[in-house]
């Protein structure tokens, strides 16, 4: 399976680059002409004496892999279980009947744009709102349209035939009828154009915000995507495939009946899928290859199918969770660790002599809580906390565990709604607004547990911060305009830059997943950094790092101050607190306790108490938590 | 009436799904697709032991009960046991689906793909009651599914173990961390839910017949009943299943034998669109 999944690091349009998968930049570079000879192979087969038998087993193999390519997207790119591509496929049938036979539309073109133009109408009407829960919700929805199929065609018998089927005209092609050759070509075209598409959409920014979406919702709200508007993205894209499947399907057989459109079908394409690994784009094809060669070559198929493809199912959801390409990517990683603990130490010098550095302005915005209060069910978690944080300046904000540090800023970035008070950011009101709005109104985070996705280098993950800033429209990607190349040229500098000002530009072509601990918090604040936030809020970003990694992050936050950004600083760290902050808020159980300079701080007899209960100095506070 | 009670008998078989999904959902927070399958097993099963072995209807039931029983707890070790440690993902949409499509195969294998007729423990002489008919096997189908949710409902807010199944839907590590052997339980919800499955099973085939695609739509009602209801909760599913019950009898009463289906999906989608949590289902808060 690894060997079919496309490395999501390809160069787009083919400029090779630096790589970090197993394979050579050189075959790399090679791959979309082999993909075209190969597309163009299959394309004149019929030309080079392909029989009749094995040309429909290819126009089959196609039609299935569209189907399965469809589910791949919402599955694999979304993490979404959408097994609607059977109900796609008969909109894409009947609609090619329906034009025939009804109004004697046989143009291809015609019948391919109204088959599209059906595709997202369907996906909205099911996605949204599957999609408000996702998961069970989605997958439940989608089989029931696959059940619905029957009575549906019955209903609307004056358009589908009904139980008697439908037999649509020859297509046509500017007003040629297409022979059996023609057709052949057409679909095999149709195919390799739509995995151009696919492709061209996953290798680009928009891939990496999916690999994003499906791993972390929450990282995706923080990035300033709306998770839901994303996915219904996805998923109206992985219906068009599948509608255009049926519209080639109705070509080839010059025939519909509903007894087509099964269950049956639906775990077929499940199957196909998982085979060829839901993450990969060509998979689909290999998938697809599989499930219909099985199909053909042994005749007793039909009585065994419901037990083959139940098993495995079974079989492979319980191996290939994380799929295959997971197990070996495991493994892969635990080789780069060896050497990925080792190498923060050579690294320790790089930040003092890393020139000079230059973020521009960043102009910050006033943050300020009012009042705010949130509880859950009876806990009262965070009671009346009044705080400000300037910009130009970095604000600290300590307190022992379940002080409710976190909670507050939960609740400034919107995964929590406030109970009461208010979160307001240079004077506009943002409590209780969803966390993309919030991350879109300037406010950038880093987390406790850093969230790093698997699947893609550093240097990428750090652009996913530009992805809302910076943005490069989907058909722009699609089509390789020069808009998309410069974008993406401009994100990698970004990133390298940025990664240069934290000291480790050394691991932008590292899988950023293969990063140790405190490596993945500097990246988290490169990440941070690439959006050019109005306020950065940086959550216990100084534990686990080693004394370079420490001063790297200094050095950044102090940059981020001079440059004008609001800094908040969530630290247990209080050598860290007391070095940079300019105001310091102590929370404890849930409530504001002190305000102040670190000086004013250190010296309050309150605060000792409420971290040591002791007479001790400041000093060795910074352990616990 | 008639369509009244119809709908109430049909209805009770989708509560009845609701309510295996919602033991399983409570204990292990996953939703077992292949419920509804093991119901369909059930019905073959008791159709063994009634016909082929042709024991009483006293014996029958508890039997098939016990074999179902087997057959989930079987399904959680192999199918659900291995994806708890796991982050995400939606493997268990995946395995669970799987199983229920292995156990559809087994039937249409070994029992072929006919509908078969399973031995009604009543007579077939149907009730008149409040101006309707009603066999009796459906009348008390309805009674004892309406016993069963209301039972487990009030088991699960009542009883010590009851109240451990909520708290591990709600946060499996705090459930865990407070020392409740939270795998256990899992285990013991699979068991149950497939206890309820085949005791039901021969009551299941009184109204439906012994057939391998009846898990299909069953597992779907069922879902429909929960998303209506709100999932965990268990007098909502009751309620959902009986509502999808009568909208079905009375869609195909008095518009027609092709529109139940498609009603019941429009019905599904507003639901997702407006309340996605249910009817009764509470707004829970996404954490960091």
């Amino acid at each position: 399976m690894t060997t079919l999944s496309a490395s999501r690091e390809n160069p787009p349009g083919g400029n090779p680059r630096a790589g970090n998968t197993a394979v050579p930049a050189l075959l790399r570079g090679g791959r979309p002409l082999a993909g075209a000879l190969l597309t163009i192979l299959v394309l004149v087969a019929p030309l080079l004496g392909l029989n009749d038998y094995w040309a429909r087993t290819v126009l089959l193999v196609a039609i299935l892999s569209l189907q399965v390519s469809g589910l791949n997207i919402v599955l694999g790119h979304a993490g979404e279980l959408a097994v609607g591509q059977v109900f796609l496929y008969a909109v894409g049938a009947y609609v090619t009947g329906y034009l025939g036979v009804s109004h004697g539309i046989t143009d291809a073109g015609v019948i391919v744009v109204c088959a599209i133009a059906c595709a997202v109408v369907v996906g909205l009407i099911t996605g949204i709102p599957g999609l408000r829960l996702g998961g069970w919700s989605l997958a439940m929805l989608t089989f029931f349209l696959v059940l619905i199929i029957p009575n549906l065609v019955k209903v609307l018998e004056s358009f589908t035939g009904g139980a008697n089927g439908l037999a649509p005209p020859v297509p046509t092609l500017f007003g040629t009828p297409l022979g059996r050759d023609a057709l052949y070509m057409l679909i095999v075209a149709v195919t390799a154009v739509w995995f151009l598409v696919a492709r061209n959409l996953i290798l680009s920014r928009h891939g990496n915000a999916f690999l994003v979406l499906k791993q972390s919702p929450v990282l995706a709200g923080s990035l300033g995507v709306s998770v839901f508007r994303l996915k219904l993205l996805v998923y109206v894209t992985g219906a068009i495939p599948a509608c255009l499947a049926g519209v080639m399907f109705a070509w080839l057989d010059g025939f519909i009946a509903p007894e087509t459109f099964t269950f049956t079908m639906a775990l077929s394409i499940l199957a196909a899928s998982i085979v060829g690994g839901s993450t990969s784009i060509y998979g689909a094809l290999a998938g697809a290859a599989i499930v219909q060669l099985g199909q053909q070559s042994f005749s007793s198929f039909q009585d065994w199918q419901l037990l083959i493809y139940g098993a495995f199912l079974l079989v492979a959801g319980i191996l290939l969770a994380d799929g295959l390409t997971g197990l070996v990517r495991g493994r892969a990683r635990r080789i780069v660790r060896r050497f990925g603990v080792a190498a923060p130490a050579g690294r320790s010098a790089a930040p003092a002599d890393a020139g000079p550095a230059d973020l521009g302005a960043l102009p910050g915005a006033r943050l300020r809580t009012k009042a705010l209060c949130k509880s859950f069910g009876g806990n009262q978690a965070l009671r009346e906390v009044t705080v400000e944080a300037e910009p130009g300046q970095v604000t600290a904000l300590i307190g022992p565990n379940a002080s409710g540090k976190t909670t507050l800023l939960n609740l400034v970035c919107g995964f929590y709604r406030p109970t009461s008070g208010t979160v307001e950011l240079g004077g506009r009101e943002l409590g209780g607004q969803r966390p993309y709005r919030i991350a879109r109104a300037g406010i950038a985070r880093t987390f406790q547990t850093p969230l790093i996705p698997s699947g893609m280098t550093t240097k990428a993950f750090v652009a996913t911060g530009r992805y809302v800033s910076h943005r490069v429209r989907v058909p722009a990607a699609v089509l390789r305009l020069p808009a998309f190349r410069r974008g993406f040229a401009a994100d990698d500098a970004e990133a390298v830059r940025l990664l240069g000002l934290l000291g480790i530009a050394d691991v932008a072509d590292r899988e950023v997943d293969s990063l140790p601990l405190g490596t993945r918090r500097l990246v988290e604040v490169a990440r941070a950094l690439a959006a050019r936030p109005a306020v950065f809020l940086f959550d216990e970003v100084g534990s686990g790092l080693d004394e370079g990694d420490l001063a790297g992050l200094e050095r950044a936050i102090r940059m981020i101050r001079d440059a004008g950004g609001t800094v908040v600083l969530v630290e247990h760290n209080f050598p860290l607190v007391l070095g940079l902050a300019d105001r310091i808020h102590v929370l404890s159980q849930g409530g504001l306790l002190v305000s102040g300079t670190p000086a004013e701080i250190q010296a309050d007899p309150r605060v000792l108490a409420e971290y040591t209960g002791s007479n001790a100095a400041g000093k060795t506070i910074g352990s616990e938590g | 009436m008639t369509t009244i009670w119809a709908g109430l008998a049909t209805g009770a078989l989708y509560s009845l799904v609701a309510i295996g999904y919602n033991v399983v959902l409570l204990a292990s927070g996953v939703v077992n697709f292949a419920n509804a399958y093991l119901i369909m097993i059930g019905t073959f099963l008791a159709y063994v032991c009634l016909v082929d072995w042709g024991l009483p209807v006293a014996a029958a039931i508890p039997l098939t009960g016990l074999a179902v029983a087997v057959i989930a707890v079987v399904e959680e070790r192999i199918a659900i046991r291995p994806l708890l440690n796991r982050q995400g993902g939606h493997a268990a949409l995946i395995t669970t689906v799987g199983v229920g499509t292995l156990l559809g195969g087994i039937a249409a294998k070994v029992w072929g793909t006919e509908p078969v007729r399973v031995p009604s423990p009543f007579s077939a002489e149907p009730l008149t009651l409040l101006g309707g008919t009603i066999q009796r096997n459906d009348l008390v189908l309805i009674l004892l599914v309406l016993a069963l949710g209301v039972g487990l409902h009030l088991w699960s807010r009542r009883t010590l173990l009851g109240l451990a199944s909520l708290a591990t839907a709600e946060n499996r590590q705090a459930a865990q961390a407070r020392g409740l052997n939270v795998r256990a339980l899992g285990l013991g919800a699979f068991a149950l839910a497939g206890l309820i499955a085949g005791l039901f099973a021969v009551f299941v085939a009184g109204r439906t017949y012994a057939h391998f695609h009846l898990g299909e739509t069953l597992a779907l009602f069922g879902f429909v009943a929960i998303a209506i209801g709100g999932s965990g909760s268990q007098l909502g599913g009751l309620i959902g299943g009986f509502a999808i019950g009568l909208l079905y009898a009375v869609t195909a009463r008095y518009v027609g034998d092709s529109y139940p289906q498609i009603v019941v999906f429009a019905v599904f989608l507003l639901i997702l669109l407006t309340r996605p949590r249910g009817l009764f289902g509470g707004a829970a808060e996404r954490q960091v």
